[in-house]
């Protein structure tokens, strides 16, 4: 197993270690519960250096043909989320790309999926990878307050730099980024620096939080977690996940083409149940009208924001959308959920 | 009462323990059961609680009620036989007391036993913390 290289300073900081792909990472700080309230209405900063980070040189046409975003764009840009899709448009992983220059990329995968990814390109062009994920810490920094705690990082949305200097110390990468739906940034940085940018955030008073927060913020936002959410059998028209341009060519287009026209015959829905309402359902809860199931679960979590549980799943599509009931079957018994629209907050 | 830590855990040594990791407090007839700090620390976060039902006869080793983390959801066992007799309605509101004070506030029901020979069969301190350790915790 992996373990995260700031693990020794966080286990000084208080955090709760557990596995999460194959990596030993921290889950939690003080109680989720805060953690998740300091994000949404403060500050929070997260650990996460279990994400694959690879640099990808080569011909700019061999990786326009791998990944769904269009990659004619400005040097420095951020490409923003991305997938790598197979030749059934199903996902080999939905990723975050930068582009430095025309032959040469950043690229953020999934952690369970990193070496996948890395074969997958290998196989599909000539591109040279390179795998960053073990000289690189990664940490966002994220919240509704976050210029109240950290100078405001002059980058415009999209952009990103290289070799720059954050909190007074050289790192790698600073992007605005982040993956929670607040503003903040994300820095890639070499493990020393990592380490003193950890106590530095911590000593702004800035909440260190764990991955469980992390799962159920990005849930409210309604992004998937690859494995739970989506996979090698999921296409982006299920998922409703649009990170494809149709002006471009790459593997997997023509197949989305054909679910884009002919229909696909699930896709993915929000959901919240009844407020304060303790109960949360599970991946491969039912999800069901009048004893019939329609579909189910593939994320669920309380949401403290929200003070009621949500998540998000799966129904055949030509049931109708948005403000429909359903019933969740939780352990035998049935629990009626609203369908909502993303973000669920 | 005495504390022992064993690692980051904490077992009282005033308590019987279960190897689904309740604890039973005696007292006369009266048995208060919760989970252990071991176990609250095992599920982190409990975000909510279906409790038992007053009034119900169990028998020991019947699910009772279930306990939400975020981590999954937890089947909570009677420990011994006897008659449910109260439960800690403050925990349908605040849950995270099993988190807090699972030894104190975060107690979830109490029965009257109709066997107290079953309470022989309960784990000791050093039995729970032997438990613990071979679980590899």
């Amino acid at each position: 197993m992996f373990r995260t290289p700031l693990l020794n300073i966080e286990e000084k900081l208080g955090a709760n270690f557990g596995e999460f792909a194959n990596w030993q990472m921290p889950m939690s700080f003080s109680s989720y519960l805060d953690e998740h309230m300091a994000i949404r209405q403060e500050c929070g900063f997260f650990d996460l250096s279990h994400m694959g980070r690879l640099r990808i040189k080569g011909k700019k046409e061999e990786l326009e043909n791998l990944v769904t975003r269009k990659l004619d764009i400005e040097n420095f840009s951020m490409i923003g989320p991305s997938a790598m899709l197979n030749e059934k448009a199903g996902f080999i992983d939905d990723i975050m790309v930068y582009k430095v220059s025309d032959e040469e990329f950043l690229m953020v995968t999934n952690a369970i999926n990193r070496e996948k990814d890395i074969q997958w390109i290998k196989k599909n062009s000539n591109l040279e990878v390179e795998d960053l994920t073990f000289d690189f810490v990664m940490i966002a920094v994220q919240g509704r307050k976050v210029w109240n705690y950290i100078d405001k990082v002059d980058l415009q949305p999209l952009h990103f730099s290289l070799n720059t200097k954050f909190l007074g110390e050289n790192v790698f990468l600073l992007s605005r980024s982040g993956w929670t739906g607040e503003d903040g940034i994300e820095v890639w940085a070499d493990i020393k620096t990592g380490e003193k940018l950890i106590m530095k955030l911590a000593d702004l008073k800035i909440k260190p939080a764990g991955l469980i927060t992390r799962d159920s913020i990005r849930q409210e936002m309604g992004f998937v977690l690859y494995g739970e959410d989506i996979d090698e059998d999921t296409n982006p028209i299920e998922a409703r996940y649009w990170i494809f341009d149709l002006d471009k060519d790459f593997i997997g287009k023509d197949k989305l083409l054909y679910y884009l026209t002919e229909g696909v015959s699930k896709y993915r829905i929000g959901f919240k149940l009844q407020k304060n309402l303790r109960i949360i359902p599970r991946h491969g809860n039912k999800i069901k009208i009048l004893n019939h199931e329609i579909g189910e679960v593939t994320s669920s979590t309380y949401s403290p924001y929200l003070s009621r549980a949500i998540g998000m799943g799966y129904i055949k599509s030509q049931y109708p959308v948005i403000g429909f009931h359903v019933n969740i079957d939780i352990r035998g018994k049935e629990y009626r959920a609203k369908i909502s629209d993303f973000p669920l907050f | 009462m005495g504390e022992i830590k064993f690692g980051k855990y904490i077992i009282l040594d005033s308590l019987l323990y279960t190897d689904t990791d309740e604890y039973v407090k005696i007292e006369g007839e009266i048995a208060t059961i919760g989970i252990t700090d071991y176990a609250q620390k095992k599920l982190r976060d409990i975000v909510g609680i279906e409790l038992p039902t007053l009034d119900t006869k169990v028998r020991a080793g019947d699910v009772v009620c279930t306990v939400e983390s975020v981590k999954a959801a937890s089947d909570i066992y009677s420990p011994l036989s006897g008659i449910i007799i109260e439960v800690n309605e403050k925990l349908l509101s605040s849950p995270e007391l099993m988190n807090k004070d699972p030894y104190g506030e975060g107690w979830i029901f109490k029965i009257k036993m109709t066997n107290q020979e079953e309470t022989k069969s309960l784990l000791t301190p050093e039995r729970y913390i032997e438990k613990i350790k071979n679980s590899g915790d």
